[in-house]
C-alpha cells in the first residue's frame, strides 16, 4: 500500500519533471515573457513615469487595476520574477533530461560503423579497390591533409578508419544554456542583495550616507568626498564633459582618490559612483570684491565666504553675514523670493575692534536696510562664485561578474554552436555483394551539410585519383618501387 | 485545383501590357519626385562634393536599382537584374563616400543620431544585398532590400543633418561596438526577411496569399497611423520648431502636437481601399469565384494611385505649413523630420504593393531567377545563424556601456526591453528548426515575424515608446 502510493507520488514527479523540461513548455513560458515585457514596455511604468502622469494617462478605476495586478511595475512584480525562475527551471530541466544522451554521444564517438549504419548514411562512396592495406593508407593520407587526425579502429580481422573534427561542438548547446543560467544567476542575486542609492555632494563636503530610491539612507563604511567638481562645454553650449574629483576616506584618511567623468565611475570595495547630475546649488561658494578706504587707499581683491570674517586694518574686519540669491524687498523687509540666482544681495557687517560698533553694508545698497555711508570703507562687488553640488549614483551589484561571465560564455558557446561543424569520416574495407573487395567512405556533419556534402564528394575524388595513380604504379614497377625504398 | 491554376495562368496572359508602361510612368514620377526633394538640398548647400550631395546620388542610384529590378518585373528582361547590381554597387560607393564625409566632420563614427544609424544602416543592407547576390547566388534579393534602402535614403533627406556633438553619456568606445553590432545584426535580419519572402514564392506559396498579406501589411500601416496620429477628421503632427531644428515641447517630454486638418478623411479613404483586397480575398476564400481575385488585384492597383495620393498630400501638408494646436495657442510649423513614423509607412506601404505587383505579373521569371526553395531556407537560416550571435554581443555590449554610464547593466527600458524580445524570438526560431527540424514555411514565417519585432525595436521603439534611448 504504501509502496504503491510512494510509486504514484515518483510518477507524478516524474511527470512534472518531464513536463517542466519539455521543449512545449519551454516556448509557453517564453512567449508569456515576450508578451509581458512587450506589455511593460507600453503601460506606463513606476517608479519611472510620476504619479501625476500616471493619473493623468489613467482613469482612476484602471490605475487601481493595473496597479493591484502590478501592470504598472511589471519588471519588478512578483509573478514576474517567477515566471523568470520557471524559465530558468525549465532550462535546467531540459538540459538535464538531453545531457546524458548527448554525452554518450560525445563520450563514446561511434568509430567502426556496422552495416545498416553503412548503407544508411547519405554521404558514402564505395571504391573498388585491390589492396586494403595499400588503401588504407592513401585514405589515411587523404583524411590526414583535410585535418581530421584519423586513427585506426581493429576490426575483427582488418582495420578501417576513423577521423573526426571539433567534436565538443555537440556539447556547445549546453554551455550557452549555462550561460543563460550564469545570467539569470546574477540578476537573482542582484535583485536580493543590490541597491541603488544616490548622494549629492557640494566641494569638500564629504557623506558616507547614500539615500535610496524609496527615500530612506543607507550607511557606508566609508566616506566619499568631493574635492571639485565641473563642467566643459562645446563651443555651441551644449555639454561635452561632466567630471568630479572623489576621495574615499575611511579613518579620517583619504584612501583612493579619482576623478571620475560620465562613462568611467569610481569603484571601491564593490560600490560604484557614477557622475549623474550636475549643478547649481543656489548657495554661493564666495564672493569676490575689493574694498577702498574712505581716503582712496585700495586694498585689492578679496574672497570671503558666507559666514566668513576678513580683516581689513588691525582694528576692523569685514564679515558676509547673508547671501540672498534672489531678494525683495517688502514693508522694510528683505525676502527671498527664489533659490535661483536671479537678483542677488549679499549683507556684510564691518566691525571696529576698539570701539565695538558694527556698521551694515549691503551689496547692492537697500534703503533702509543699509549704513553703506557710516562704513569706513566702500565694497565693490566683482563676482559671485556660487556653489555648484555634483550629483552621484552610487550602485552595488554584486551579481554583475556573473552576468559578465554569462555574457562571455555565451558569445564563446555561441560561437561553436554557429561556425564549429562536428564532422565525422570513415573508410572501412568492404566486399560488395559480388565479393569483389571495396572501400567504403562515409562522412557526416550535424550541421551545414549542403557544404559537407562537396567538401566530402572532393575528399572522394581524391582518394580514387590517389588509387589509381598508386594501381597504376604498382602494377607497371613492382621492382622500382622496391627499389626505390 | 486544375482550373484555378488554368484560370491563374489565363489571368496572366491578359494582363495588358499597356498596364506595365502605367506602372513605369509612375515609378519615374515617384523617382523624379524624391530626386527633385533632393535636388532641393544641393541647391541650398551650394558645393559640389559633400555628404548630401552623396547621398543623393547614393539615392539616385539605389532608386535606379529599384526601378530596374521593378522594370525587370514588368518586362522580365534579364539585363535589367545585372544593371541594378550595377546601380547598387554605385549607390553603395556614394553611400561609403557620404559616411566617411559624415566621420570625418563629426570626428566620430556615425552612430549618434537615429539619422547617423540610418546611414550605417543602409549602407551596410547594400553591402550585404551585394554579398547575397555574388556568393549566394541570390540574384534578385535587391527587389525587397533596395526598397529598404530607398526608404531608409528617403527618411534621411528629411530628418535634421547638422553634426552634434556628442553629448558626455555617449563619449564610449562601447557605444561604437554596441551600435556597429547593432547595425550588422538588423541587417542581417533584414537580408533574412528579404530571404524568407523569397523562400515563400519558391515554396510555391499562392499568389492570393501575397496579395492578402500585402492587404494586411497595409491595413496595419494606416490603421497604425490613424488610431495614433488621427484628430477630428485631421492628422495629428508633432510641431516642429525650425530655428532650433527640434521638435516643441510643451514641457520636458510633453511634445507639441498640431493638427493638419483634412488628412485624417484622407487617410480613412486609402485605409477602405487598401482594406478592398482584402475583403474580396476573404470573398473568394468563401464562393472560389475567380472574377473576385480579378477584381481584388485591380483594387490593389486602385489603392497605389491612392496611396502616392495620399503620400504627396502628406509630403506636400507636412513639409512646410502653419497649423494650430488644440493644446496650445497660435500657429505652430510642421516639417516632415517631425514625421518620420508616419513618412517611413506610408513610402513603406506603396513599396509593398509595388512588390505585390511585381510577384503577380512576374512570379514565373522570378521563379525561374531565384535559387531553390531549399537552398533559400537554408542561406535564411544561416543569415539568421550570423545575426544571432551579433545580436547576442550587441545587447552585451549596450549593457556593459549602460552599466558604466548609469551603474545598471538591465534597467528594463523599452528598447531594452524590445531588444530582448527580438533576442527571444531567433531564439525561438534556432530551437524550432534544431530540435523540431522546422524547415520551409513555419521557418520562414518565423523569420519575418523576427524581422518585424526587428522594425519595431528600430523604429517603433523610439517614436512610439518613452524611455532612455532618446537620442536613436
Amino acid at each position: 500500500m504504501t509502496a504503491n502510493s510512494y510509486s504514484a507520488v515518483q510518477k507524478t514527479v516524474r511527470k512534472i519533471w518531464q513536463t517542466i523540461g519539455a521543449i512545449k513548455t519551454g516556448v509557453i513560458l517564453l512567449i508569456l515573457v515576450v508578451v509581458i515585457s512587450a506589455a511593460g514596455t507600453v503601460i506606463l511604468q513606476r517608479p519611472a513615469t510620476d504619479p501625476d502622469e500616471m493619473q493623468r494617462a489613467y482613469s482612476p478605476q484602471l490605475l487601481r487595476l493595473l496597479d493591484g495586478v502590478g501592470l504598472t511595475d511589471v519588471f519588478h512584480a512578483w509573478w514576474f520574477v517567477l515566471l523568470l525562475s520557471l524559465v530558468s527551471l525549465s532550462i535546467i530541466a531540459a538540459s538535464i533530461q538531453r545531457f546524458p544522451n548527448s554525452w554518450r554521444y560525445y563520450a563514446r564517438p561511434y568509430k567502426s560503423p556496422d552495416e545498416s549504419f553503412r548503407n544508411a548514411l547519405p554521404n558514402h562512396a564505395l571504391i573498388p579497390i585491390k589492396d586494403e592495406e595499400a588503401a588504407l593508407s592513401i585514405a589515411e593520407r587523404v583524411f590526414h591533409k583535410a585535418g581530421f587526425r584519423p586513427e585506426r579502429i581493429v576490426r575483427e580481422n582488418n582495420f578501417s578508419l576513423f577521423g573526426e573534427r571539433n567534436r565538443f561542438s555537440e556539447m556547445s548547446v549546453y554551455i550557452v544554456h549555462a550561460s543563460l543560467l550564469l545570467i539569470f544567476l546574477g540578476g537573482i542575486v542582484d535583485a536580493l542583495y543590490g541597491w541603488r542609492g544616490f548622494v549629492t555632494l557640494t566641494r569638500g563636503q564629504q557623506s558616507s550616507q547614500v539615500e535610496n530610491q524609496n527615500g530612506s539612507k543607507r550607511n557606508l563604511p566609508f566616506a566619499v568626498r568631493c574635492d571639485g567638481a565641473g563642467q566643459e562645454n562645446y563651443a555651441d553650449g551644449s555639454p561635452k564633459r561632466w567630471w568630479s574629483d572623489l576621495a574615499i576616506v575611511e579613518n579620517g584618511q583619504a584612501i583612493v582618490r579619482k576623478q571620475i567623468v560620465v562613462n568611467d565611475p569610481l569603484v571601491y570595495q564593490g560600490i560604484r559612483f557614477y557622475q549623474a547630475s550636475y549643478g547649481k546649488t543656489g548657495k554661493l561658494d564666495k564672493l569676490v570684491l575689493t574694498a577702498t578706504r574712505r581716503d582712496g587707499q585700495a586694498l585689492g581683491d578679496m574672497s570671503i565666504g558666507l559666514g566668513e570674517t576678513r580683516p581689513l586694518d588691525p582694528d576692523t574686519t569685514v564679515r558676509l553675514a547673508e547671501f540672498i540669491p534672489d531678494y525683495v524687498v517688502r514693508d522694510g523687509q528683505i525676502y527671498a523670493r527664489s533659490s535661483a540666482l536671479e537678483n542677488p544681495a549679499a549683507h556684510l557687517i564691518v566691525e571696529s575692534t576698539k570701539s565695538g560698533r558694527s556698521v551694515d553694508v549691503w551689496l547692492p545698497p537697500i534703503p533702509g536696510l543699509e549704513q553703506n555711508e557710516s562704513s569706513p570703507y566702500i565694497f565693490e562687488g566683482k563676482d559671485l562664485q556660487m556653489a555648484y553640488f555634483t550629483g552621484l549614483e552610487v550602485s552595488h551589484e554584486p551579481g554583475q561578474w556573473s552576468v559578465w561571465a554569462g555574457v562571455l560564455v555565451m558569445g564563446l558557446g555561441l560561437t561553436a554552436v554557429f561556425y564549429f561543424v562536428h564532422v565525422r569520416v570513415w573508410a572501412v574495407p568492404v566486399r560488395n555483394a559480388a565479393g569483389q573487395l571495396t572501400l567504403w567512405i562515409g562522412g557526416a556533419a550535424n550541421k551545414n551539410k549542403d557544404v559537407f556534402e562537396q567538401r566530402f564528394r572532393k575528399l572522394v575524388e581524391e582518394i580514387e585519383s590517389e588509387l589509381k595513380v598508386s594501381s597504376k604504379a604498382g602494377a607497371q614497377a613492382p621492382v622500382a618501387s622496391l627499389a626505390g625504398k | 485545383m486544375e482550373d484555378a491554376s488554368m484560370a491563374r495562368i489565363a489571368r496572366a496572359e491578359q494582363q495588358p501590357v499597356a498596364t506595365g508602361t502605367t506602372l513605369v510612368v509612375m515609378v519615374g514620377l515617384g523617382v523624379a519626385f524624391l530626386l527633385f526633394m533632393a535636388f532641393l538640398n544641393v541647391v541650398k548647400s551650394g558645393n559640389l562634393l559633400n555628404e548630401s550631395n552623396l547621398l543623393y546620388a547614393a539615392l539616385i542610384f539605389y532608386s535606379g536599382a529599384g526601378t530596374l529590378y521593378l522594370g525587370f518585373g514588368i518586362t522580365g528582361t534579364p539585363s535589367y537584374i545585372r544593371f541594378a547590381s550595377l546601380a547598387t554597387w554605385a549607390g553603395l560607393i556614394a553611400n561609403t563616400g557620404a559616411v566617411a564625409h559624415r566621420w570625418y566632420e563629426a570626428g566620430h563614427p556615425p552612430f549618434a543620431s537615429i539619422y547617423e544609424m540610418l546611414l550605417s544602416f543602409v549602407w551596410t543592407l547594400a553591402v550585404l544585398t551585394l554579398i547575397a547576390e555574388k556568393k549566394f547566388k541570390v540574384k534578385v534579393i535587391g527587389t525587397v532590400t533596395m526598397p529598404i534602402a530607398i526608404v531608409g535614403v528617403v527618411l534621411m533627406q528629411l530628418l535634421r543633418t547638422e553634426v552634434h556633438p556628442l553629448v558626455p553619456a555617449l563619449q564610449s568606445t562601447w557605444l561604437h561596438v554596441h551600435v556597429t553590432l547593432a547595425m550588422l545584426a538588423y541587417a542581417a535580419c533584414a537580408l533574412s526577411f528579404a530571404l524568407a519572402m523569397m523562400f515563400l514564392i519558391q515554396d510555391k506559396m499562392k499568389t492570393e496569399t501575397f496579395l492578402a498579406a500585402t492587404s494586411l501589411f497595409s491595413i496595419g500601416t494606416y490603421l497604425g497611423v490613424l488610431t495614433r496620429f488621427e484628430k477630428w477628421g485631421g492628422l495629428s503632427v508633432i510641431a516642429w520648431n525650425p530655428e532650433e531644428k527640434s521638435e516643441v515641447f510643451l514641457a520636458k517630454g510633453v511634445r507639441l502636437f498640431v493638427v493638419i486638418p483634412d488628412l485624417g478623411w484622407l487617410m480613412v479613404m486609402v485605409l477602405a481601399a487598401v482594406a478592398a483586397p482584402l475583403v474580396l480575398y476573404l470573398a473568394w476564400r468563401k464562393t472560389g469565384k475567380e472574377k473576385l481575385i480579378d477584381i481584388a488585384n485591380r483594387a490593389v492597383f486602385v489603392s497605389i494611385l491612392l496611396q502616392v495620393l495620399a503620400l504627396v498630400f502628406f509630403l506636400l501638408r507636412a513639409r512646410d505649413g502653419r497649423y494650430g494646436s488644440l493644446d496650445a495657442d497660435g500657429l505652430f510649423s510642421t516639417s516632415l523630420a517631425a514625421s518620420p513614423f508616419i513618412l517611413s509607412g506610408l513610402v513603406g506601404g506603396v513599396f509593398v504593393s509595388l512588390l505585390y505587383l511585381l510577384l503577380l505579373w512576374r512570379r514565373e521569371d522570378l521563379e525561374r531567377m531565384l535559387p531553390s526553395a531549399e537552398e533559400l531556407d537554408r542561406i535564411t537560416y544561416k543569415t539568421i545563424a550570423i545575426a544571432f550571435p551579433l545580436l547576442t554581443l550587441m545587447i552585451a555590449a549596450g549593457a556593459y556601456w549602460a552599466n558604466r554610464t548609469w551603474g545598471s547593466y538591465w534597467s528594463w527600458d523599452p528598447k531594452e526591453t524590445w531588444a530582448a524580445i527580438t533576442w527571444l524570438v531567433y531564439a525561438g526560431y534556432l530551437h524550432m528548426r534544431v530540435t523540431r527540424g522546422w524547415r520551409g514555411r513555419r521557418a520562414a514565417y518565423f523569420a519575418i515575424l523576427g524581422f518585424a519585432v526587428v522594425m519595431f525595436t528600430f523604429f517603433g521603439v523610439t517614436y512610439l515608446l518613452p524611455g532612455l534611448h532618446a537620442y536613436a
